[in-house]
This record gives C-alpha cells, structure tokens and sequence, in this order.
C-alpha cells in the first residue's frame, strides 16, 4: 500500500513539476521514493502550543511531551505506567511523595537527569503561572541522586496526574528562551519550529526507551479545512477531522475514530430561586430545575442513541456520567432511556399536571418549562439542543434552546440550563463539577449542587493514598450503595448526553498501536503514543 | 508665495503630518485599550479554555498576576503606555515572547505577501481599468465591469476556498498551505518555493483591491477620453491604442494610485483572512490569534503597528497622486 502511496505521490510530483515548467517556479522535493516505511511522518492534527515548548507552563499536559520525558505515563487503560520513576510512593498521611528514578536517562545536550532536576521542575511549576496546576505542593526535597520527595499541602490522590503529565526540565537550561528551544530528555529533540505553521522534530538516538519508528515528524498547524485539502492532495499521513467530515472518503485512507472522555451534558441549576446570588454577582437559581423529578424526567426522556445516530453521525456513545469509560466510572449509574412513560410517572408523582392541555405541565402555578443555553458557534451543541428539545417535549417539559456567546452563558448559567462539555484523564474534573465547595467557583458545579453524602465521597477519593481505593470512593460519588449519588438514576444533577469519538483520517499504512481513550480536545492527544506507531506496508 | 517660502513650508507640513500621526497612535492606543477592558471576555478564561477543569482557582490567580491583571485598567494602561515611549510593546501572552519579535518576525512574512497582492490588484486594475474605459459601451467593457462587481462582492475566504479546492486539490497545481513546502526548513526553501507557496495567498488577497482600482480607473478614463486635449489629438489622427498609451494613462493613474496606497489597510484586513485559510504565518494570523485569546499587549501592538503602516500609505498616496497630476500639486499647496 505504501507503494502505491509513493507512485502517487510521485504521479502527484510530476504532474505539479510539470504544472511548475510553465508556470515557473520548482517544486520542493516532498517524499522518498523507495520501499520500507517512509522515514518522515506528517500529521494535520492542530494542537500548536503558540507559547512554546516549556512544561513549567503547562506544554504537555495532554499527549506527549515530545521533548520532554514525564516521571509516569498514562496506559492506553488509562492505568499509570513507569517512566523516569522506577518506583513511587505515598506515605500514609498523603502528604509525602516518595519518588525513585532511574539513572540511564540524560537531556538532549548530555547531561544526566537527576533528583535536582525534578524538584527544580516542581518547584518552578508550582510558582509558574501557566497551565499546569501544581498548587498542591508545598515543596519538592532532593533526598539523594536519584531520590525526590513531593511534599503536598494536603493528601491530593489525583496529584499522580501531575507526574504523569509534567515533563522534566534541566534546572541548567531552563531559562528564558527554553519555551522556543526545549531541551529534554524525551523521545524526539526539537528541529524547527515555524510559529503557526509548522514543527519539525526528528527522533533522540539516545534515549532510554523504545525508540520511536519514524526519525521525522512534521506537524503542520492547518485548519480543518485546509487540514483536509492536504490529506485529499496526499500531502499528510494523518489528519484530524471533526465527526461530521469523517463520513467522507479519502483515497489510501481510513477513518480512525477513537474513544474519548470527551462528553456533552446539560448541566442543571438544582437550588430553587431565592435572590441568592453567585460571588461574581450573578443570580442563581431555577425554580423548575430545581425540582428532581423534572430533572429526572429529562434523563429518561431524551433518547442518546437517537443523539449519537443523528448528531453524531455515529461517531459515539451514549453517555451516562462524566467519566465513562474510565477506571474510576461506575457502570451501575447507567439508566434506561428513551422513556416517556417513566418520564411521565415521575413528573405525574411530583405533581407536575398539564391542566391546561396546552401540551406543557405545571405544578402550584409554575410551568415546567426552563431555557437551555449552548455556544452559538458551536454546531454539534446546537444540533444536541435541538433534538433534545423535541425529545423532552413528549413528556411535557418546555425547553427553550437559546445559542449565545459564553461570556453571556457564564453570567446566566447559575439560573439556566447549559449543555457544557467536558472530560479529563484526571478526576479532579468529577470533584470540581459536583463538590459543593466548588459551586460558583469559574465554570465548576455552576448548577450549585450539593450533597453532603457525595461530598463525602469524593473528598475521601482526594484523600485516598491508594489508586484503587481512591477509584473506589470516586465511583460511589457517582452511585453508592445506598443509591445516593450525583447520576441520573439518583440526585441528576446532570443531564449527560453522549460520549464523542475523536476522528481522524490515517494512512492506510499508518497503525496507531493500541487504542487510547483521548480526553476533551481532539486532535493533539493523538500523539500521547505516538512512540508505539508502526508503518505496516 | 512661491520658490522662497518652499523650505519652509515643506518642514511646517512634515510637522503637521507627525502631529497628526502622534495623535492618531494615541487615540488608537487609548480605544483599542478601552474596548479591551470593556470586553466581556475573560482573558484568563481564554487562556485556560479546554483545560478549564484541570486548572483551579488558585492558579488562575497566579496566571492573573503572572500578567498583571489584578491592577486597576487605568494603572495598566499608564504602566503600557510608559513602556511603549521607550520602546517597549510589553511581552505577547499567547507567545509568550516579546510582542515586536512577534511582530517583526509575523510581518517579514505578510510583507512578500501583501506587496504582491497589492502589485497583481493595481497592475491588473488599472490595465483592466483602461481597457474598460477606452472601449466603453462594447462587451469587453461590459464583461469587465461585472466581474469587477462580484469581485467586490465576493468574501475574500470564500474565494480562498474556492481557489484552494480547485488550484491546490483538484488540479494540485498548488500547495495547500504554508509559506513553504511541508517539512522544509528554513534557507531550505528557494525563492521559486516560496513564490509558488505565495502565489494563491496573494491571488486571493488581490480580489479585495482590483475592484475599486479597475472602476475607478475605467471612470478617470471615460473623462480624460472626452476632454479636449484628446478631441484635439484625436484630430491629429491618433488612434486608441497610442491614445491611451500616451495621453490617457498618466492622468488616469492619479486617482489609481491614491486608491492603491490608500487600500493598504484594506490589504492587511483582507489578508488577516487569506492568512487564515492557506495557514500563511504572517501577520494576519497573529492578529486572528490574538483576538481570539485575548491576547491584550500583542493585538494593542498590532493596532498601533497598523495605524502607522495606514498613515504611511495614505501619505504616500498623497504624494504620488500629486507627482502623477501634477494640477493638484498647485491646488492643495
């Protein structure tokens, strides 16, 4: 395949030198010819980091590092693999990190990485105002050479997410100019990067672990659709592609679609309105939503394969919390949907009546009717609103969709049902969304849920010093086993929808290795293992 | 009047044209700055976007004083403005560098660009234009003034597009992106390269001109053609071609020229979207960008950078209109 690949291309090559002749001017010469895999890969797939290449600020945190190597690593089950660290722990407190790393590892420019390296990493990261929220820790110690201590504020079991994600800088390069000339000890060193258009970087011979196949990879930062036109002229091997191009063909090409975490939901005000308002000063509260059964009624309601087929174009799945999928996702909080007659029951128990027979309930003189808000500018929310609408309408709830500007949502979005989309490889994400501390904060739990029994669970979950008890109490935040919950068959504070797939056109040649599941942001994540990729012609 | 006072006044009207450029940059820099702190737009929130749930509130704390959001607008204000008179334009927050590197290097590649899209729109405008004008009334003519309509009326991404997908796709005459073939590095690229990759931008970026230039060039000429001193050469027996040639295209490159230099703001907006659509790292982009993420120090440099470059071509245009005809030079001075 990969044959026929280069003869086109090369057709490609001379039909554009000869165009070239006459309009004068020389065509670059882009490929190889030859057999065996191609040395060079070029990917379409966005995610240009414009601020550059410095972990301390946040380069990095989802996909590879490229540059950089991180102490963990994320398997494609989303479990936690070893990677500078040979070995770590966390003493019974939760406060102190205990990391052993390995020796065999050395920067770009020769240099040994060492414990000092580490801690210098952490520290900076954590004074560093960027995108990598290291305020957890209190210090990171040098024990010895190859011995680092990470000493928290308080026990914070998703801080594993922090040395899985944050790539380690030499504390002797690390200066201003490193964001545009990285030097680390990953599995490619930086070539070239042109601002806004594109990265070269080529494969570091001397790293420690397995070798990446390809020596060059070439990341252009086209748009979709120009991201597109150059997979149709044969000019990329891989491109990114939102769901609703993916059904298109593309010669010596395949669609990958891959799972992701990354959701859409309708997030519910679930306080009644009582003049209270948010520390930002916005009002909160929806009399309607505030009601569980109306909450409830949406939920059994909407039909998300019906979602999934129509809006998605197939490329999904239902979803049924804000983390499916992942460890820490309790299956048992899924419910049956698509029914209006448990709809109905629900809505008829709680004393919401159509007396009026215009179609819509009310209940002591209010009607059951509320405003949904989603991102004018973004189609797949419209479409998602939409169609819920008419799904919610069969049990006589009102929606009313309206597409506006975010800033206009964050202000409305404490009174007004929002579909937000979300989904993290770190389930601080499910502690920011449904703790009740968290209510007004930014954008989290803006529905001002509050449950002590979840509250409990998930500050137990941040506690935890262990991975699966930490996965356990995560789980019972979403369903515990006396029913208490935030998911739908319980409290619904949500209404989650569907679950995305990421899609990507692939070189027929071009095997990804095995699947991972991507997290909101589609696209860059694709290149978390990229290090696995295999050329199969 | 006359030959004595020239010096003098030459030097009083080069002060009055600094004045007004200083004045101009100030007013700029004070609107771009209200508008920016009266924007309801979180420039934190813009930075965070997708990572929204990862990055806590006491971070967003530390990003908001990383950048010197938590003082008063006006303080900002005062604190850039001090810098900007000694040459500073402050560090860029979505580059994370200093915003004249980001400026100087973004306009190295949107200059090649914009002053071959604004050669191809005067040469071609004006040419079409005479042409037009000299054979007023006949299909030729007719033909050329529709197209210069759509062209007026055609979005300039929209016309990307469309020569992207027939240019670059389906005849693969063309790249599909960059200022460079993919995977070059830079040097590596020959002048031929980089022409090739320039070709659609610049084509895309002419349409915005070609239009005003083409209509207004074929007008000058309908005039020129009926004056007197061509009725007089005509009585002499010149013919079209030497017609327009010789009495016609010098007075009717006056109001061309003006157009020409006046449409370099025009220019620079036009290719804020050519830039965007052929993923061309110029100017344009960074500007995109820095709107987008609210980027404050970069897109106020920006302003101010383009206020100058349109001041300069408006006086220029100045100039070159009066050397072209020369009866305005005496009726302005």
């Amino acid at each position: 395949m990969r044959r026929t690949t280069t003869r086109a291309r090369l057709a490609t090559l001379l039909t554009v030198v000869s165009a070239c002749a006459l309009a004068g001017c020389g065509a670059g010469g882009t490929t190889s010819a030859g057999d065996g895999p191609p040395s060079e890969l070029r990917l379409a797939i966005g995610g240009e980091s414009e601020e550059g290449f410095d972990p301390t600020l946040g380069w990095g945190r989802y996909g590879a590092p490229l540059f950089q190597s991180t102490l963990l690593t994320r398997e494609p089950d989303l479990g936690v693999g070893l990677d500078l660290a040979t070995a770590y722990e966390v003493s019974d407190d939760g406060l102190t990190w205990t990391v052993d790393l390995r020796r065999d590892a050395s920067f770009t420019d020769g240099e040994p990485v060492t414990a000092r390296d580490v801690a210098y990493t952490f520290n900076t990261a954590a004074e560093q105002g960027g995108l990598t929220d290291v305020t957890a820790l209190e210090r990171a110690v040098v024990v010895d050479d190859d011995t680092v201590e990470l000493r928290l504020t308080e026990p914070r079991s998703t801080f594993v997410n922090r040395l899985i994600s944050l790539g380690i800088v030499p504390e002797h390069a690390h200066d201003s100019g490193y964001a545009q000339d990285p030097v680390g000890s990953g599995p490619f060193a930086l070539v070239d990067w042109q601002q806004g258009q594109q990265l070269v970087v080529e494969r570091n011979e001397d790293y420690y672990g397995e070798k990446p196949a390809f020596e060059r990879l070439v990341f252009v930062f086209t748009d979709e659709d120009a991201s597109l036109a150059a997979a149709r002229a044969g000019q990329v091997d891989v491109a990114a592609a939102p769901s609703t191009l993916a059904t298109q063909e593309i010669a010596g090409m395949r669609v990958q679609a891959v799972t992701s975490l990354d959701n859409r939901g309708i997030a519910f005000p679930t306080v009644p309105e009582e003049g209270r308002r948010s520390p930002a000063g916005h009002p909160v509260g929806n009399d309607v939503t505030a009601d569980l059964a109306v909450r409830r009624a949406v939920n059994l309601a909407v039909d998300r394969e019906a979602l999934v087929e129509g809006v998605l174009e197939g490329f999904g799945s239902p979803a049924t919390g804000p983390v499916d999928g992942a460890p820490w996702h309790e299956p048992g909080s899924s419910i049956d949907d698509d029914d209006v007659d448990a709809a109905t029951a629900e809505l008829e128990r709680a004393g919401w009546t159509d007396s009026d027979g215009d179609g819509v309930r009310e209940k002591d003189g209010t009607t059951a009717s509320f405003s949904l808000l989603y991102p004018a500018d973004d189609s797949l929310r419209q479409g998602l609103a939409l169609n819920v609408v008419d799904m919610v309408a069969r049990a006589g709830i009102e929606i009313r969709p309206e597409g506006l500007g975010w800033d206009e949502i964050y202000q409305r979005m404490h009174t007004d049902a929002v579909l937000f989309g979300w989904g993290s490889h770190d389930p601080t994400e499910m502690y920011n969304l449904y703790h009740s501390s968290m209510a007004g904060t930014e954008s989290f739990n803006p529905g001002y849920y509050a449950n002590p029994a979840v509250d409990r669970h998930l500050d137990a979950a941040m506690a935890a010093t262990d991975p699966d008890e930490a996965d356990r109490h995560w789980r019972a935040a979403q369903l515990d086993d006396d029913g208490t919950g935030f998911t739908a068959g319980a409290d619904a504070a949500w209404a989650w929808l569907v679950n995305l797939e990421h899609t990507y056109f692939v070189d027929d040649c071009l095997d990804l290795g095995p699947e991972r599941i991507e997290p909101h942001g589609h696209g860059w994540p694709l290149t978390a293992g990229i290090s696995r990729w295999r050329w199969e012609c | 009047m006359g030959v004595l006072n020239a010096p003098a006044r030459r030097a009083r009207g080069l002060a009055g044209r600094a004045l007004r450029l200083a004045s101009l940059v100030a007013a700029v820099a004070v609107g771009c700055f209200a508008l920016m702190a009266g924007s309801p737009v979180d420039p934190v929130e813009a930075y965070v976007g997708a990572d929204s749930a990862a990055v806590g509130p006491e971070q967003r704390a530390q990003i908001a004083e990383r950048w010197g959001l938590d003082d008063p607008p006006v303080e900002r204000f005062t604190a850039w403005a001090g810098n900007v008179l000694t040459g500073d334009l402050g560090t860029s927050q979505v580059f994370g560098q200093p915003v004249t590197t980001v400026i100087g290097e973004r306009f190295a590649a949107s200059v090649s660009l914009m002053a071959l899209a604004w050669l191809i729109s005067g040469v071609l405008g004006f040419t079409l234009g005479l042409l037009a004008g000299a054979l007023r009334g006949r299909v030729a003519d007719r033909v050329l003034t529709w197209w210069a309509y759509t062209l007026a009326s055609a979005p300039t991404f929209w016309v990307g597009l469309l020569l992207l997908y027939v240019f670059s796709v389906s005849l693969q005459w063309t790249p599909v992106c960059c200022a460079a073939p993919i995977g070059t590095l830079p040097g590596e690229a020959s002048l031929l390269d980089q022409l090739h990759h320039l070709l659609l931008p610049a084509l895309t970026l002419s349409v915005v001109g070609i239009s005003p230039v083409l209509l207004h060039t074929r007008q000058a000429t309908i005039e020129v053609l009926a004056s007197d001193h061509v009725a007089f050469a005509r009585a002499q027996g010149e013919r079209l071609p030497g017609l327009v040639l010789h009495r016609v295209a010098r007075n009717a490159a006056g109001p061309a020229l003006m157009l020409q230099f006046a449409s370099v703001g025009e220019l620079f907006g036009g290719s804020v979207l050519a830039e965007q659509v052929f993923t061309y790292p110029g100017l344009g982009e960074a500007t995109t960008t820095a709107a987008l993420r609210q980027d404050v120090p970069l897109l106020l440099g920006i302003a101010l950078f383009t206020a100058v470059l349109v001041f300069v071509g408006n006086a220029l245009g100045d100039l070159a209109h009066r050397a072209a005809a020369p009866r305005t030079r005496e009726a302005v001075a």
